[in-house]
C-alpha cells in the first residue's frame, strides 16, 4: 500500500511533466496548472498570457506565471489555437492557488492534434507516480 | 527548503504573502541564526573599530547599535553590518552569512599589530528577529527587559525565557522590532521560538526579501558588492564627515569630489514584475541601468525593484522602463520605502491591534 498523494489529482484530465493539466471537452481543451505546481510556487501574483487567436505548440511555452519570488514558464499540454483566457485571473491570480482545477483555469484552446499528442501526456495515476518520483 | 550560505532555510512556512502582511500588520518572527556574529574585545578594540569603519563608532554612547559598512582600500563594499557598541573595549558585529569568512580575514589583516581578539560566536548562539508593529507585545512577556523604553538602534543585555540574550532594536523589514541573540543552540532556543509564536507569525526567506525590498534595504551580494562604493549605493549617510584614516577613506575623499556615475534607486512598476538582471531604459528605450533586486510588493500589489541608474539620474516620479523578458514595461522612479510610511513601517502614526 502506498500513501495517498498530498496533492489533488482529479480524474479525467491529462497531465504534463511540467505540471500543467488539460481537460478535453469535444474540440476544446481547458488548461491550467496542477495543485502540486500551485502549492510549490506558493502565492501566485502575476500572469502573462497569450491573447485569443494565438497558436500554441505542445510543450512549448505559452506564457508565464509568477510568484512573489520567481517566474515560471507555462507549457501547453496540447497544440492548438487559444480561444479564451481566464479574465478573472487578471485581478485575482490567487484563484490558481485556491482552485487550480476549477476557477483557477488559465486558457482554453481548440486542439489540433489531440490523438497523436495525448500519448505524450500522463494519466492521473501516472502523474501521481511521477510526483512521488520527484519527492524520492 | 533552499541552501543559503551553507544553511538549509525555508522560503516560506505557509505563504509569503501572509507572512509579509503579518509583519506589516502585527508581528512576525524570523530565524536569522545564519547571520554571522563576531565579538571584538580587547584594549585596542576601540582603535580597531575606528580604523575599520567610515562611521564614527567611537563617539557613540555604549548601548548603540550602528549600521555601517566594511570597505576595502578602493572604498568597495566588503560587507554591510550592524556594530553593537557594548563598551569601549567590547563590540559585537552582526555580518552577512556569506561574507563572514571574508570579513574575518579582512579584519585580521587590518588589525595586525593591535591588541584585540575576534571571537566568532555564530555557532554558539542563535538569532531571532521579531518584527512588526506588535513586536513589543510579542516579546515583552518573555523578558524582564523594558522594551518600550528602548530607542531604535540601541541594545541591551537581558534574558528571554530565562536564557541569556542580547536584544537590539533593529531589523531588516522597515518595521519596528528586535533582533535577539540567544546564548543557546538547543532546546532553549527552540523554546524561545515556540513562545514567540504565541504573539507572532513564523516568517521565512521569501517574506524577508519582499519586506526588505519594500523598505529599500539593500541585500549584500545582490544590490552591492566590492565593485560598489557607498556613494553609488546611496549609503553616503553612513560616512562620518569629520572622520579620517579608516580603510577606504582616501578613495572616498576623492570620490566625494563629484557625483557618482550611477546611483541606487527604487522603481515601482505599472505592470510586470522586475527581477535581478533586467535592463532599465529611459522613455526613449535607451539603456540607463539594471535591476539588482525585484519582487512583487504585497502592500502595493505591484512589481517593485531596486537597481542602479546612471547619473544624472531620473528624478523621483520620472517614468522609466524595465525590460521584462524582452517586453519594455513602464515604471516610475520611487523613493524608499515604497509604502506610505504614515500607514506602514516604524514611522507609522497609529497602530490598530
Amino acid at each position: 500500500m502506498s500513501d495517498p498523494s498530498p496533492y489533488q489529482i482529479p480524474d479525467g484530465l491529462f497531465y504534463t511533466k511540467e505540471h500543467e493539466w488539460a481537460r478535453v471537452t469535444g474540440d476544446t481543451a481547458r488548461v491550467g496548472i496542477t495543485d502540486y505546481a500551485a502549492k510549490t510556487l506558493n502565492d501566485i501574483v502575476y500572469l502573462t498570457l497569450p491573447s485569443a487567436g494565438k497558436e500554441v505548440r505542445q510543450l512549448a511555452s505559452f506564457g508565464t506565471v509568477e510568484s512573489i519570488k520567481a517566474v515560471s514558464e507555462l507549457y501547453a499540454p496540447l497544440s492548438g489555437t487559444v480561444t479564451k483566457t481566464n479574465d478573472g485571473l487578471t485581478n485575482h491570480p490567487e484563484l490558481i492557488n485556491q482552485s487550480p482545477y476549477e476557477t483557477g483555469w488559465i486558457i482554453e484552446l481548440k486542439h489540433s492534434r489531440l490523438e497523436e499528442e495525448k500519448r505524450a501526456l500522463m494519466s492521473p495515476r501516472q502523474y501521481e507516480e511521477f510526483l512521488k518520483s520527484l519527492d524520492a | 527548503m533552499v541552501e543559503f550560505a551553507g544553511y538549509d532555510m525555508p522560503i516560506w512556512y505557509t505563504s509569503t504573502m501572509e507572512e509579509h502582511m503579518a509583519v506589516r500588520n502585527r508581528a512576525g518572527i524570523f530565524d536569522v541564526s545564519h547571520m554571522g556574529r563576531v565579538d571584538v574585545t580587547g584594549p585596542d578594540a576601540a582603535r580597531f573599530m575606528e580604523s575599520l569603519f567610515p562611521t564614527g563608532i567611537g563617539k557613540q554612547p555604549n548601548g548603540k547599535s550602528v549600521y555601517t559598512l566594511l570597505l576595502d582600500e578602493d572604498a568597495g563594499i566588503i560587507d554591510d553590518l550592524i556594530v553593537l557598541k557594548v563598551d569601549e573595549g567590547k563590540y559585537l558585529l552582526v555580518v552577512n552569512a556569506a561574507s563572514k569568512e571574508k570579513d574575518l580575514r579582512h579584519m585580521e589583516r587590518i588589525g595586525a599589530g593591535l591588541d584585540f581578539k575576534l571571537d566568532d560566536i555564530t555557532e554558539d548562539t542563535t538569532m531571532i528577529a521579531v518584527q512588526g508593529p506588535s513586536a513589543v507585545e510579542a516579546l515583552q512577556p518573555l523578558t524582564p527587559f523594558p522594551l518600550g523604553e528602548m530607542k531604535r538602534f540601541t541594545h541591551g543585555f537581558s534574558t528571554v525565557k530565562g536564557i541569556r540574550t542580547v536584544i537590539t532594536r533593529t531589523g531588516y523589514t522597515g518595521e519596528d522590532g528586535f533582533e535577539i541573540i540567544v546564548h543557546d543552540v538547543g532546546s532553549g532556543a527552540v523554546a524561545v521560538w515556540e513562545a514567540l509564536m504565541k504573539g507572532a507569525t513564523p516568517c521565512a526567506l521569501g517574506a524577508r526579501d519582499s519586506l526588505r525590498l519594500e523598505a529599500g534595504l539593500p541585500l549584500y551580494g545582490s544590490d552591492m558588492d566590492e565593485a560598489t562604493n557607498p556613494l553609488e549605493a546611496d549609503l553616503g549617510w553612513v560616512i562620518s564627515k569629520d572622520k579620517q584614516s579608516y580603510v577606504g577613506w582616501q578613495r572616498l575623499t576623492s570620490l566625494m569630489q563629484q557625483a557618482p556615475a550611477r546611483i541606487r534607486r527604487g522603481i515601482v512598476m505599472d505592470e510586470g514584475i522586475p527581477r535581478h538582471g533586467f535592463k532599465v531604459t529611459d522613455k526613449g528605450r535607451e539603456e540607463i541601468g539594471v535591476v539588482t533586486s525585484g519582487t512583487f510588493s504585497p502592500v502595493l500589489k505591484r512589481g517593485i525593484a531596486m537597481g542602479y541608474v546612471k547619473t544624472p539620474s531620473p528624478q523621483m516620479g520620472d517614468t522609466v522602463m524595465v525590460v521584462v523578458r524582452g517586453a519594455p514595461s513602464n515604471g516610475k522612479i520611487a523613493k524608499f520605502p515604497v509604502y506610505d510610511d504614515s500607514l506602514y513601517g516604524w514611522k507609522r502614526k497609529t497602530h490598530q491591534q
